[in-house]
């Protein structure tokens, strides 16, 4: 495992970061996780349970009893199972809140089953729908994460509205997930790769990095992004590919993550590589500073998410060289509650 | 857009059977989804567009006709799973075909815009490749 001074955040791994690992001949379930740890990318291990866990959200005894037990074979540590509300499940309508209440329900129960101490939910579940989970959380002892991701910041009505609900409860059963993609300091170089596979001119991935590192709010942006683009010929599905530039990779100030405490439970350390100990396109080390500074020693979750893009590097690899890179910077300077 | 676009239709995708020929699917997504998530399958082989109402689909060894995918909501095709389209196309094995495949994947938990759809995940194939007989291992 990686060891990391106490005090200091955890370090793990989501196998969302073996996307495309998961797919090669002769991978499992089994193989990912032992691998994760023979290469000591732990302690914490977290998965999406509709990417992992075949047959999900129904989990029967002898399917939870396997996984659990590879999980203990491994000897590395659950640390969030991420779930989802399919609000968009059926064609023309969206669940009820008794249908997304029990969505959710079902897997929380399959979250404790598996051993898992919380689960991620993405913004589509609101306040209404956490609310009646939350005696559910207490119960199994689950907690529910909200990860918050680009493009939502901290200050987006939905996120602002969680904020309200976390500070009114006060309970620690629900709170935020961060995800470094809100933060982001520049466009990852690994879209270069997909846009000259997609054909997508160099110059118009030039002017998406332009119009992205421009101050402003994201949505206003794309007025601007889609005239220009056309003017140098850009079609409508490349238009769409590099608007999703803009969704995928927020613009928040690191020092606002300040904001989401003492509500955090979890943290995604999302990348999109690291070269040279470092990660171009995220400030780690301010996100960093404000982690060390509200004192959080729960796990951050390495999410190497470049294989949207490109399948140049081996996830693992970039895993180690996050961990290496995250540990040298945590210890660099020692817990502000040590001091 | 992404390297799983590529793997939707495999080099060993296509099958000639007795009823047509049949092409194994692979998501591009990265989880799994609910059946009717397949909101948009156009496909054509050598340059025939395939009717939605004659195309039917195995998925964890249920066949279903294609029409029938919107009602299930229970049912879910995993991440590394193969999808088989079933299409009334004559063919025996050793053929070649162009097979174009847009697939149009309805992502249901992320809702898009001031009505709230699901974001609509498309990729495109257009290949060229070989029938195999019916039991053939790749």
């Amino acid at each position: 495992m990686t060891d990391i001074a106490p005090g200091l955040p955890r370090l793990g791994t989501t196998l969302f970061s073996l996307t495309l690992e998961q797919r090669q001949p002769g991978r499992d379930l089994r193989s990912l996780i032992g691998e994760v740890a023979a290469r000591d990318l732990g302690p914490g291990l977290e998965m999406v349970a509709f990417q992992s866990l075949r047959g999900w959200p129904h989990l029967d005894e002898a399917a939870a009893r396997e996984v659990r037990g590879t999980i203990d074979d491994s000897g590395l540590t659950p640390s969030c199972l991420a779930v989802n509300l399919d609000l968009a499940l059926y064609p023309g309508r969206l669940l009820s809140d008794d249908e997304a209440f029990e969505y959710i329900a079902v897997q929380l129960g399959g979250a404790a089953a598996l051993g898992f101490p919380a689960v991620r939910v993405g913004i589509e579940s609101g306040p209404p729908v956490l609310s009646r989970l939350l005696p559910l959380a207490e119960q199994l002892g689950v907690k529910i994460g909200v990860e918050i991701h680009a493009p939502m910041t901290i200050d987006a009505p939905p996120v602002a509205a969680l904020k309200e609900l976390f500070t009114r409860l006060d309970t620690e059963w629900l709170g935020f997930i961060p995800d470094f993609s809100a933060s982001m300091q520049a466009v990852p170089s690994a879209v270069d790769d997909a846009h000259r596979s997609a054909g997508i001119a160099p110059e118009l991935t030039a002017l998406a990095k332009e119009v992205w590192g421009e101050p402003g709010p994201t949505m206003a942006k794309f007025p601007e992004l889609e005239r220009r683009a056309a003017e140098l010929g850009a079609t409508p599905p490349q238009i769409g590919n590099i608007k999703m530039i803009f969704t995928m990779h927020g613009r928040m100030a690191p020092e606002r993550w300040a904001d989401f405490f003492p509500h955090v439970i979890h943290v995604h350390g999302k990348f999109y590589g690291v070269a040279d100990g470092e990660d171009q396109s995220i400030d780690y080390p301010a996100i960093g500073r404000v982690l060390r500074e509200q004192g959080y020693t729960g796990f951050i979750s390495s999410e190497y998410e470049a294989h949207v893009y490109t399948a140049r590097h081996s996830a693992f690899d970039q895993v180690r060289a996050h961990h290496d890179m995250l540990k040298r910077l945590f210890e660099a300077e020692r817990p502000v509650a040590a001091r | 857009m992404g390297p799983l676009d590529d793997q939707v239709v495999r080099a060993d995708s296509l099958t000639a059977t007795s009823d047509g020929l049949d092409i194994a699917v692979y998501t591009h997504w990265y989880r799994a989804l609910p059946l009717p998530s397949l909101a948009k399958v156009e496909l054509t082989v050598d340059g025939t567009a395939v009717d939605l109402a004659v195309l039917s689909v195995t998925v964890n060894g249920h066949r279903y006709a294609f029409t029938e995918l919107a009602d299930r909501g229970d049912e879910y095709w995993f991440t590394t799973d193969p999808l088989v389209l079933h299409a009334p196309v004559e063919t025996v094995p050793g053929r070649e075909h162009r097979v174009q495949l847009l697939l149009g994947l309805s992502i249901p938990y992320i809702l898009t815009g001031p009505d709230r759809v699901p974001l609509l995940a498309p990729s495109s194939t257009d290949k060229t490749l070989s029938a195999a007989r019916p039991g053939a291992s790749s």
